[in-house]
């Protein structure tokens, strides 16, 4: 491994945050308490859906403590993304357990509790829709009865009743190559359940309001999209709202929408204090914006040769009372279901249907991860169909240089074909664990998965100290991930000529830094490292037109290196770079650049994708993953007993950072795949309300995995490199789900394989998975109708 | 959610002190020993006593004793304290592993026998099954005196002791014994277990069992014996594949509590193999 | 009644009620934020610290049962602003992410290591199970636990 080189950009920076982490010093927005901060509590549902007939705050506010109380009338607006759907409080109508009625502050956490709880509402209970096959039933309630009269902020989606947004594929004609005489037809279906994200840091905000304005502290990886639509909530310009973000304890995707931020900002203005909002731990399991519950079922046309000559696929994803992020990750099917693989044809429908149950969110890699795992089995029992070894399939299918994707963009680069060689030499160089099995039954299963980079807007601005450092202003936040950290100062040194020391990375600041979609979906790197890159580039250009003058030579003459700007191959020739500021000072100001990126667009083919709100990506990642398992079959207990990784990194700027990524991915994926699981009890509440209940791996659930880093492959991303924070989570449940599937000879349909699901399995009691609310004609499953010929 | 601050805590400085403020309060008091499962009350939404009697400091509570007729632990020493006390004693290893497997280290710390034994509305228990099969004792003061009862009966009473109770104690009969515990946490790294099987045998010089106690927790809503099987075990080599069989034909007098971690029926199913491997684990030690 | 107690050697009066969780008084009191809430149910271990030189989880310990009893916290563990051999090793494995889990691991390992000096590798990670990291994968910081125990 490199060692720091601050002439390249690639080395294992270490984390300038880690040693005040480790001291406890580091100050989370949990530990920050300005002084007269009141603390917020929120009154919620404990019923999944009803009519709000009263709410009456006349003895809660004569409970002591009590400063002011927010309810639906101090928030007209409504949120959303595709639909604005989305009110802040219960307006009228409940549609989740734990919805918000009210939030009071108060001077302590327990005043405010009970003055909550004090909060007297009446209610008319109404039948919920608690599963996405009773909210598709013929005559099923509506969770929202006026979705027509919503605001559409994304136009293309098919929307209806329960349908909350339908996106649609259709690419060849899967008609006649279902209908060819030389296939055989394999169908398959899965359901997965919700998983949390448990970031020990749960939701938390500060808010206050001076001088006309909110300020928002807060644990989020968007700042932007807290303070507009903070805004949109609350009624007011959004320049009225200004955002920082402290260190963050975790996020995962959980904060990367507005949730809590709003309560807070109301109260403070209310109260004219500081008011502090928290969730507790069982709010966080219980409304924390999961990865969602989904139903899938997959048909494929397939072969003897193993060529898939027609998909089709109907993927329901349950996105809770409101649309939230589920809207758009319908896109994210065609990517990852619909990726991997060559096809001659493709149908494929994604569906977010509203139930009355609590609200869905993004979660690393998202619908990926039950989506690579329903793909990578489906492959499996393709494979058994037609008696070709899953490997060569893989070989023969996977997606190469030139070939179309689902919605058919053209691939480039052999970068799975690849990788999978990769990983055979992986395999061959760290011998089989299968030993470690003894009595237990023994399963094996290499694995692939495409995700993707969701670039979009970003933008940055460098300051040139004159002391020759350097200030990255950009509303990227650090979330645990180390982008902040490691990556952009790596960057941003090595353009500048300067160590990564000395360069200051400003924390978020919607006031100081422009507009950024957030941290997330693999994008810091990339879109904030672009622009970071640009920025860069501009404060080059002004040094070296200053030292060109200083030095009396053109500026294409000089290069920065080691904080000097140099005469190329004259070492010593030139002067620091503080002098080359200290004289902009004098001639022309002081030295700042600035810099921003947005997607570039890579076309789909027209016509392909319905209701999609990105067709094609800018950047593809791929995964290579391999899993040995070893399963009791008296107690239905998986062990992973060997774990490996090919990653598809572009260029790896901190392998360090990177391997620590992979790690802890891949083992909350693993998490998902044999314990993690929220399920949604009769009334309409998540059964799983703690740590105890949900369990997450803990020291003694993990392997080390074995890390292949893969560069090279095509990347627009700086210097090639790609994100890689989000994809390792994407394919440890497909991976050990063939693996166990294999083991065992099961038909695995279902994660979490939990052990007492593993032992129904090898029982023969384990229901099978039969999806009757998707119906087999595909358009029958669709809101789209067919374009007459 | 930060627990309401509202309820009171006396911190007795005595046995008699603890027995006397306990008196006084009445059914709105309860003894708070290691606090581990009092403070969670919350997140159980059950609503705490207004009054609490500390007693994890009462130096009489938290000794455990070793003779060579009887091993007696205080109702205040907690699992670590146990763990240290009983590594190595004969008869313990059962007892030892219990009390090493429950929970995590931090709660270890903390968590007493005596509240491990009374909390009644926790069925994962590790320590009950396990005393249940030594045959341990309890000891109680009451209002009215001392008292003392077999650890079976405090789990059928202890819902409905009379308001002043305390247990002091857990005392164990020394006999050459083999014990091995059980215990199936559903994540490979540990939680609670869904089942447990707790087993103590007394092997003739012959290697037959002249007599055997197996205990079941979990499973049910409170730990129990499990007589039908310790009664097929009797006057045979203790032999775990044929403990095995037997409790697989056998396991039907067990009705699995149906909960959110695991489905009754897995409860019961995994019982079998528990029973071998704490036969494996009793001949082992 | 104000309940005394040492912290990090000094000593200190709590006003708090008795039953109040000790996590809530060193944070909310003392200021002392190292210490972490994060599940209030005593399996994520953010908020171990040592009391009387035990690791404890102090959410789940009433301030009335700690009277003239000595709490050590994370702050507790570099001595003039020198980090501990083991918070050193942590930083130069490049163990940490987001941080939340680590002062209450710190105070689990630096315990185990006064028993345990030459642990395992799966003793160390026995010794973790109390303690919920969601970042890292965990086998890092247990490499860095390893190479600390092998070079003590």
């Amino acid at each position: 491994m490199a060692t720091a080189d601050p002439s390249g950009v690639v080395m294992n920076l270490p984390r300038r945050d880690a040693r005040d982490k480790l001291l406890g010093r580091t100050r989370y927005t949990v530990d920050r308490m300005p002084p007269r901060m009141l603390h917020a509590a929120v009154l919620r549902s404990e019923v999944a859906s009803a009519r709000i007939i009263r709410i009456d705050t006349t003895r809660a506010r004569q409970m002591p403590g009590v400063r002011a109380i927010a309810l639906a009338e101090d928030a007209p607006g409504m949120h959303g993304i595709g639909i604005a759907d989305h009110p802040l409080f219960a307006s009228g109508v409940i549609r989740f357990h734990g919805e918000q009625i009210a939030a009071v502050a108060a001077d302590t956490y327990e005043q405010a509790q009970a003055a909550a709880r004090a909060i007297e509402v009446e209610l008319e209970p109404l039948p919920p829709v608690l599963t996405m096959a009773d909210a598709l039933a013929p005559g099923a309630p509506l969770v929202h009865p006026d979705w027509k009269s919503y605001e559409i902020l994304f136009e293309g989606g098919a929307r209806g009743g329960n349908v909350a947004w339908e996106a649609t594929v259709i690419r060849g004609d899967t008609d006649t190559a279902f209908a060819r005489d030389d296939v055989v037809i394999v169908e398959s279906c899965f359901r997965v359940g919700r998983q949390n994200h448990v970031s020990l840091e749960a939701r938390a905000v500060i808010a206050t309001y001076e001088d006309g304005r909110y300020h928002i502290e807060t644990s989020t990886q968007v700042p932007w999209t807290v303070r507009n639509m903070t805004a949109k909530l609350l009624g007011v310009p959004a320049s009225q709202v200004h955002v920082t973000v402290p260190p963050v304890g975790g996020a995962f995707g959980q904060k990367f929408d507005c949730t809590l931020e709003p309560y807070a900002a109301i109260l403070a203005r209310k109260s004219g204090q500081p008011v502090r909002l928290v969730y507790s731990r069982q709010e966080e399991m219980l409304t924390c914006l999961c990865r969602e519950n989904a139903d899938i079922k997959i048909r494929s046309a397939v072969t003897e040769k193993g060529e898939i000559v027609g998909r089709e696929a109907v993927v329901l994803m349950d996105c809770g009372a409101y649309g939230g992020e589920q809207i758009f990750l319908t896109t994210m099917t065609a990517h990852t279901l619909g990726g991997n693989y060559k096809l001659g044809s493709i149908k494929l429908a994604t569906r977010a249907i509203y139930t009355n149950t609590p609200p869905n969110g993004a979660f690393r890699a998202c619908n990926g991860v039950y989506n690579t795992f329903a793909l990578e089995r489906h492959t499996d029992e393709i494979c058994e169909a037609i008696g070709m070894d899953p490997l060569e399939f893989k070989r023969r299918n996977v997606l190469g240089d030139g070939d179309l994707g689902a919605t058919g963009q053209v691939f480039e680069g052999d970068v799975l074909g690849s990788m999978l060689d990769r990983m055979e030499r992986l395999r061959e160089k760290s011998p089989s664990k299968k030993h470690l099995a003894g009595d237990r039954l023994y399963g094996r299963a290499t694995v692939v998965g495409t995700w993707f980079i969701f670039v979009g807007p970003s933008t940055a601005t460098i300051n040139l100290n004159a002391d020759g450092s350097a200030t990255l202003i950009t509303a990227g936040v650090e979330l645990g991930q180390g982008t902040m950290v490691q990556a952009l100062p790596q960057i941003v040194a090595h353009e500048l000529g300067i160590h990564p020391d000395d360069i200051i990375v400003r924390n978020a600041d919607t006031d100081a830094a422009g507009f950024d979609l957030g941290v997330g979906g693999g994008r810091t790197t990339v879109s904030v490292g672009a622009a970071s890159v640009a920025a860069a580039a501009d404060v080059r250009n002004k040094i070296l037109n200053i030292a060109s003058e200083l030095l009396q030579t053109r500026p294409e003459r000089l290069v920065l290196r080691n904080g000097r700007v140099e005469i190329a191959g004259i070492e010593g020739s030139g002067t620091t770079i503080a002098k080359v500021v200290q004289r902009a000072h004098q001639v022309t100001g002081p030295v700042v650049g600035s810099g921003s990126f947005t997607n570039p667009g890579v076309p789909a083919m027209p016509g392909c994708a319905a209701g999609h709100f990105i067709d094609a990506i800018d950047i593809p990642v791929f995964n290579v993953h391999d899993c040995e398992v070893a399963v009791d079959p008296e107690t239905g207990h998986v062990e992973i007993l060997s774990y490996k990784v090919v990653q598809d990194v572009g260029r790896a700027l901190n392998p360090r950072a990177i391997h620590g990524q992979i790690q802890g991915g891949v083992t909350q994926g693993l998490g998902y795949a044999l314990h993690e699981e929220h399920t949604i009890g009769e009334d309409g509440c998540i059964r799983q309300d703690s740590l105890e209940t949900y369990r997450v791996p803990l020291a003694l659930d993990t392997v080390p995995v074995e890390i292949d880093l893969y560069e090279g492959a095509p990347s627009i991303g700086p210097l090639g490199a790609k994100g890689a924070g989000e994809v390792p989570i994407m394919n440890p449940p497909a991976a050990v789900a063939c693996a166990v599937a294999r083991a065992t000879g099961c038909r695995v349909q279902q994660t979490p394989l939990t052990p007492p699901r593993v032992l129904a399995h090898l029982l023969g009691r384990e229901p099978a998975v039969e999806l009757p609310h998707i119906a087999d004609n595909w358009w029958d499953n669709v809101l789209t109708k067919p374009k007459t010929q | 959610m930060p627990a309401s601050t509202g309820q009171c805590l006396y911190v007795a400085t005595s046995l008699s002190d603890a027995v006397a403020a306990l008196a006084d309060r009445g059914p709105a008091g309860a003894p708070l020993a290691g606090a581990t499962w009092i403070m969670r009350a919350p997140i159980r939404r059950e609503e705490r006593r207004s009054s609490y009697v500390g007693i994890g400091g009462i130096a009489e509570l938290c000794a455990v004793e070793l003779t060579d007729d009887e091993i007696r632990i205080g109702a205040c020493v907690t699992h670590a304290r146990l763990i240290a006390a009983l590594a190595g004693a004969e008869g313990c290893d059962g007892l030892v592993a219990a009390a090493g497997g429950a929970a995590n280290p931090a709660v270890r710390q903390m968590a007493t026998v005596g509240g491990n034994l009374c909390a009644s509305d926790f069925p994962a228990s590790d320590l009950s099954p396990a005393l249940l099969c030594l045959d341990a004792s309890v000891e109680l003061r009451t209002p009215g005196g001392r008292e003392r009862m077999p650890v079976g009966r405090l789990l059928d009473v202890r819902c409905t002791l009379e308001p002043g109770t305390l247990v002091t104690g857990v005392v164990i009969a020394r006999k050459s014994l083999r014990t091995g515990h059980a215990r199936l946490p559903l994540r490979k790294a540990g939680d609670y277990p869904v089942a447990i099987v707790s087993m103590a045998a007394a092997l003739g010089s012959d290697g037959l069992v002249e007599d055997i106690k197996v205990a079941v927790g979990s499973v049910e809503a409170s730990a129990r014996r499990w007589p039908q099987l310790e009664e097929q075990l009797l006057g045979r080599p203790l032999d775990p594949a044929r403990a095995h069989e037997l409790a697989k034909a056998g396991a039907g007098v067990f009705a699995g509590r149906e909960s959110v971690e695991a489905p009754g029926w897995y409860r019961v199913q995994v019982l079998p193999t528990l029973v071998r491997r704490a036969a494996q684990a009793a001949l082992a030690g | 009644m104000p309940t005394n107690l040492v912290i990090n050697g000094e000593d200190r009066i709590s006003s708090r009620g008795s039953m109040t969780p000790l996590i809530d008084v060193l944070r909310d009191e003392f200021f002392l934020t190292g210490a972490k809430v994060a599940c209030r149910e005593g399996i994520c271990g953010a908020c171990t610290v040592h009391l009387d030189g035990r690791p404890v989880v102090s959410c789940l310990v009433p301030l009335g049962t700690v009277e003239g009893r000595d709490v050590r916290t994370v702050e507790s563990l570099a001595v003039a602003g020198e980090p501990s051999p083991l918070q050193l090793i942590m930083e130069e494995h490049d163990v940490v992410q987001c941080g939340m889990c680590f002062p209450g691991i710190l105070m689990v390992l630096t315990s185990f290591f006064q028993e345990r000096p030459h642990a395992e590798r799966d003793e160390i990670k026995a010794a973790l199970v109390g303690n919920i990291c969601r970042c890292t994968g965990y086998e890092r910081l247990v490499d860095a636990a390893v190479a600390l125990a092998r070079r003590s």
